[in-house]
């Protein structure tokens, strides 16, 4: 949607035609004022170009030779094979690179960590103390952490029942 | 030698050019400066009025567009390319200057500079001393309304008006939509007709 700014700088210049030239036109509340103010506008861009259009470098010659001398000593002073090569491309390939490499380590390096072969915990096998009976296949194991005896787990498997006055001992 | 081109005449080997400069042939970039260093020099000095600016600014726009000319890449026309640099250095160049003058609108000191009549940035057509004086005043006119829009409102106005560019080769050149662009030449017109009306009116 156009604001009415744009639109009337578009009629201005002539560049609204057919259904939205009408419509614009006709929502203007003083379409007589509006063209004396569109000339005015044109009056003003044939005299602006009229003044300002005729600006002339001076001395065109010495100014190319000026130019030349400059990027001749910006060339010599940083060599165009050294500047291109870290380019932004380069480096944000290069950053996304080493992200993929560091996943993949840590997900061989995580991978190769699966808890079985060698748990960090220590896993004991007591003794039932649960009545076979009524808990033919129950066994009740302790895990506790080797580095530390903070962590301790205790185990239970199998139970059909839990007598109300059970103690593991 | 070589003579100004139009970007339509300019665009059968200005592609070309560009190639042999990403190659580094600074030749080809001196052809390409032989183009546009008018024009270039020309928006600049409508921009900061002052012919001194105008050439330490055109020149390093040309520096900033040889250095950069390697990540052209084909996908607008080179004359709105250089046009982005030169218009990228230009209103840096009045953003900062604005900020010395202690946030000023604008520096007026520009605006009561006086012309020199022998510059070759007046037109030439080598008018009586009255008519060069108010040749001169209605230079200073201009100058003066022409300062007191924004640096982007002066850019607008000057690549449509001067320059004749279309609105979404002013837009490509500023790096904003058609539609700021449109709204940009809205205000600056409406404030140089306010401005200046009795001068063209007389004219």
């Amino acid at each position: 949607m156009k604001t009415f700014e744009e639109k009337w700088t578009a009629w201005l210049d002539g560049q609204l035609s057919g259904k939205e030239l009408t419509e614009f036109e006709a929502s203007l509340p003083d379409l007589a004022a509006a063209q004396l103010e569109k000339r005015d506008a044109q009056k003003l861009g044939s005299f602006l170009k009229e003044q300002l259009g005729a600006q002339a470098l001076s001395n065109e010659e010495f100014f190319s030779h000026q130019l030349h001398e400059r990027i001749a000593r910006d060339t010599q002073d940083r060599p165009r094979s050294t500047s291109t090569w870290w380019t932004i491309p380069r480096l944000v390939w290069s950053g996304a690179a080493a992200l993929a490499l560091f996943i993949l380590t840590t997900v061989v390096l995580m991978t190769q960590h699966q808890p079985g072969e060698q748990s960090e915990y220590l896993t004991q096998i007591l003794q039932t103390q649960v009545d076979p009976r009524a808990n033919p296949n129950a066994t009740i194991s302790i895990f506790e952490s080797k580095n530390d005896n903070k962590v301790t787990v205790l185990w239970t498997e199998g139970l059909q029942t839990l007598p109300a006055d059970y103690a593991a001992k | 030698m070589e003579t100004e081109t139009t970007p339509a005449q300019a665009d059968v080997s200005e592609l070309d050019l560009v190639r042999r400069c990403q190659a580094g042939q600074t030749d080809a970039f001196d052809q390409l400066v032989t183009r546009y260093r008018t024009r270039v020099f020309g928006m600049i000095y409508n921009m900061v009025h002052n012919e001194q600016d105008a050439w330490d600014l055109a020149q390093e726009a040309f520096v900033k567009a040889w250095k950069s000319i390697g990540r052209f890449r084909g996908k607008s026309s080179f004359y709105t390319w250089i046009y982005r640099i030169v218009m990228n250095v230009t209103i840096d160049w009045l953003r900062k200057r604005q900020v010395k003058a202690g946030g000023a609108e604008f520096d007026d000191a520009i605006q009561l500079k006086e012309i020199d009549p022998a510059s070759k940035t007046v037109p030439k057509a080598d008018p009586l001393p009255h008519q060069r004086m108010e040749q001169n005043e209605i230079r200073a006119r201009i100058d003066h309304a022409i300062s007191q829009l924004s640096p982007e409102h002066r850019a607008v106005i000057l690549m449509k008006e001067i320059e004749e560019m279309q609105y979404h080769e002013i837009a490509e050149s500023l790096g904003c939509s058609i539609g700021t662009v449109m709204s940009r030449l809205f205000y600056a017109r409406k404030k140089l007709q306010i401005s200046l009306r009795d001068v063209y009116e007389n004219v």
